[in-house]
């Protein structure tokens, strides 16, 4: 079966999946950056997020050498991410579907997304995968969404396999703790380093967070050509749930500012990418936010994949080094407060036996 | 020459240097009598009197079709041109100061880091409302929502859909964005309690782009050769002027060879034509060297990519479906390959001897394009050279490198 990489998340997989494409997410497809390049290899300007950076050398290489069914789809949110699916289109015609996202969203955003959904589908039919798609019993290729990396055989039919972002919570979240704010994340490495120095975690704001994969990768089955209204549905699903640093102030700001509230952290830490706007703007506002709330906040510059190494690790662990110290502080002010010498009574006493 | 703060100021004292300052720029227009010395003039008047108290301050992106802001007198206020600007002036150093004391990230356009720095700290007037256009970045419509919110002003954008990469935009994108330009202007009246005329705007516009769209014709043509860079600064300041009686008739002087004189292309040493550039993007506003070199080196950048612009003219009875044609078929906007296709197109129309893209630092569209317009150029055969920098810099290690990469791509032509 033919694979579908996908850049980003925003993307109803199991429209992908319908039409007889494995959905890849590309995060997942870096080249060792020490193996030797090819000659003719794509290359874009150094003042690009490394996101985008990576993900031009993985795709340049998959399709370089992927047999010729397969295909590129670009979620275009910010203007890097849509010159990479630029760069890509112009060098591998007919194979890269870039779809613009806007910022707000409002009816008419939801209308136009609604309308290259619709063009998505149709692209991804024509690509020759809906044959495949189609055998399979209900008109919809069967999820593998509960078992990434299975392949299997669904009524005769090649089931379609999903290959999502790894990133999962190392534990529960626990108010109290660390509420991340991050761009895409090959992985937990982040929250379990967090968990390692001995906070916890109370949230994940993220595009490969698990609270905005995992319901998209389920979406777009319902949607239908025959039905211009389940594609407004589903790109208001979209819409709703890809609530990304490049969205508008006022949406983005309003949805952290839940989060924040839902989650009850302690502190907040924004790992934020180098090179990229939406981030840059971003990490401001949440600054703000946290700030407003009294949370300590630490931002870090990361790349991608992320690496827990060397500096960044020293200062994430002297950041929540002072806060753990703090709450020591306050659990011994406490059991202080607790303890008979400190009670009222005994304060009474000594004050009497000082005068 | 008065400072900016001494111009930009709200006390008697301040009012009486502004005066005199302006009066004196009249008095220069007047001596020159070029479209660009009285375009300097005009903008700068225009522009000193939102630092006054109680005025209308719209922040809008650069390629905002400001007519409708025209239709209620109103002068827009644009990052870019802002930030140019006093970056070039003595508030150059506390603005730097400024954006470095920032919590932004270095890495975003400086543009626009700079326009944020200078308007926190007022050296910029605070915006009354904020108005954007997809086109064509995003960066800036972050940065005018966030000075929307926190200085609590309304925020519209403009969205306007990519355009094809071959033909124009369809009537219906075109329609979809004329409505939305006709709701915000519709809107801007009830904000201010102005009362809009929008046709003598759209008129006094026209008259402009009849004038600006015979130059580019005659440029077009090889009948008429100016200087690119200059050109180019004054497009970037006409922005500032469509729709009024002074951007009218100060484009109208382009006319006439004395009102376009300091436009023109230096002049060949006999028998030795001078190799001609082509500019992609914005140019170095400061810094002189990289051109001085050009022109030291018997080459000259004969046409800016910015420049075309407003060459077609909008019906004054229907005018929103022109301003809307402006931003949905920009030639900057769409995709690298749209934007490779027609500047290879204008390259080999102008018969260039080679092309240079500035990558302005932070700027992702820009350079974002940059390889798919490289292979386009390699593929057509015409020397292409992308060089680093930032529009606001003076001097640095990238005006070296960039100066030695000029250096050999001319010596190579």
């Amino acid at each position: 079966m033919p694979s579908a990489y996908y850049t980003c998340n925003l993307l109803p997989l199991e429209l992908v999946a319908r039409a007889g494409f494995d959905p890849r997410w590309l995060g997942e497809h870096l080249q060792d950056p020490g193996a030797p390049a090819r000659r003719d290899a794509l290359s874009i300007h150094p003042m690009t997020c490394p996101y985008v950076t990576r993900l031009v050398t993985a795709a340049d290489a998959l399709f370089d050498e992927a047999t010729d069914g397969d295909v590129l789809l670009v979620p275009g949110g910010c203007d890097a991410m849509r010159r990479l699916g630029d760069l890509m289109a112009a060098t591998y015609p007919g194979r890269v579907f870039v779809v613009p996202l806007g910022r707000s969203a409002g009816d008419h955003a939801a209308e136009d997304l609604a309308v290259e959904l619709a063009r998505l589908d149709t692209w991804l039919r024509d690509k020759g995968g809906a044959a495949r798609g189609a055998d399979v019993p209900g008109g919809a290729a069967a999820s593998g969404a509960d078992a990434p990396g299975a392949a299997g055989e669904a009524g005769g039919a090649p089931t379609p396999v999903k290959e999502l972002p790894k990133v999962e919570y190392p534990a529960a979240p626990r108010p109290g703790g660390v509420f991340v704010v991050a761009g895409p994340l090959t992985d937990n490495s982040l929250l379990t380093l967090i968990e390692r120095l001995g906070a916890t975690v109370s949230g994940l704001e993220s595009c490969t967070s698990p609270d905005r994969w995992r319901p998209l990768a389920a979406a777009g089955e319902a949607a239908a050509a025959a039905d211009p209204d389940s594609y407004l549905a589903l790109a208001r699903q979209i819409l709703d749930l890809g609530m990304c640093p490049r969205r508008s102030t006022v949406e983005r700001r309003a949805h952290l500012a839940l989060r924040l509230d839902e989650s009850r952290p302690s502190s907040v830490i924004y790992a934020r990418q180098s090179f990229c706007d939406p981030g840059a703007y971003d990490a401001v506002l949440v600054a703000e936010l946290a700030e407003e709330r009294g949370l300590p906040y630490l931002e870090i510059e990361v790349g991608f994949p992320f690496e827990a190494s060397g500096p960044l690790h020293t200062r994430v662990e002297a950041f929540l080094e002072a806060q753990l110290l703090d709450d020591d502080l306050l659990d011994d002010l406490d059991e202080l407060l607790d303890d008979d010498l400190l009670s009222d009574e005994s304060l009474d006493d000594l004050l009497d036996e000082e005068d | 020459m008065p400072g900016m703060a001494d111009v930009t100021g709200n006390t008697l004292n301040a009012a009486l240097i502004r005066t005199a300052f302006l009066a004196s720029m009249r008095l220069k227009a007047l001596q020159n009598r070029t479209a660009h010395s009285y375009l300097m003039m005009h903008s700068l008047a225009a522009s000193l009197e939102m630092f006054k108290p109680g005025a209308i301050v719209p922040w809008v992106s650069y390629l905002f079709p400001t007519e409708i802001l025209s239709s209620y007198g109103i002068t827009p206020m644009i990052p870019e041109i802002g930030s140019a600007t006093i970056t070039g002036s003595d508030l150059r150093e506390a603005a730097e100061a400024a954006a470095a004391r920032m919590a932004l990230a270095r890495d975003v356009c400086s543009y626009h880091r700079t326009a944020l720095a200078s308007v926190e700290n007022d050296m910029l007037p605070a915006p009354t409302m904020c108005l954007g256009t997809t086109p064509l970045c995003l960066g800036k419509e972050m940065l005018l929502e966030m000075l929307a919110v926190r200085h609590d002003v309304p925020f519209r954008e403009i969205r306007v859909p990519l355009p094809p990469d071959e033909g124009e935009s369809s009537p219906e994108v075109v329609a979809d964005v004329a409505e939305q330009i006709r709701v915000l202007h519709d809107d801007i009246g009830r904000w201010t309690g102005r009362k809009p005329d929008l046709r003598k705007a759209v008129v006094l516009s026209n008259r402009a782009s009849k004038a600006w769209g015979e130059i580019m014709r005659a440029r077009l043509a090889g009948e008429l050769e100016l200087n690119g860079r200059k050109t180019f600064a004054l497009v970037f300041l006409g922005q500032l002027l469509w729709g009024t009686a002074e951007g009218a008739k100060d484009f109208e002087r382009l006319l006439t060879e004395r009102g376009r004189r300091d436009l023109v292309a230096p002049t060949p040493p006999p028998g030795r034509p001078l190799k001609k550039l082509l500019w992609l993007h914005t140019v170095p506003h400061h810094d002189r060297e990289i051109f001085d070199l050009i022109e030291q080196r018997g080459a000259t950048v004969t046409f800016e990519e910015m420049g075309q612009m407003h060459e077609d003219l909008i019906d004054p009875d229907d005018p929103f479906p022109g301003l809307a044609r402006r931003l949905t078929d920009h030639t900057l906007w769409g995709t690298s390959a749209r934007r490779a296709r027609l500047n290879v197109a204008l390259a080999k129309r102008l018969k260039v001897d080679g092309v240079v893209h500035f990558n302005h630092w932070g700027c992702r569209h820009g350079l974002g394009s940059v390889p798919v317009i490289r292979a386009a150029f390699m593929e057509a055969g015409i020397p292409f050279l992308a060089i680093d920098g930032d529009a606001l810099a003076r001097g640095g290690p990238n005006q070296e490198k960039s100066l030695q990469q000029m250096e050999s791509f001319l010596e190579l032509l």
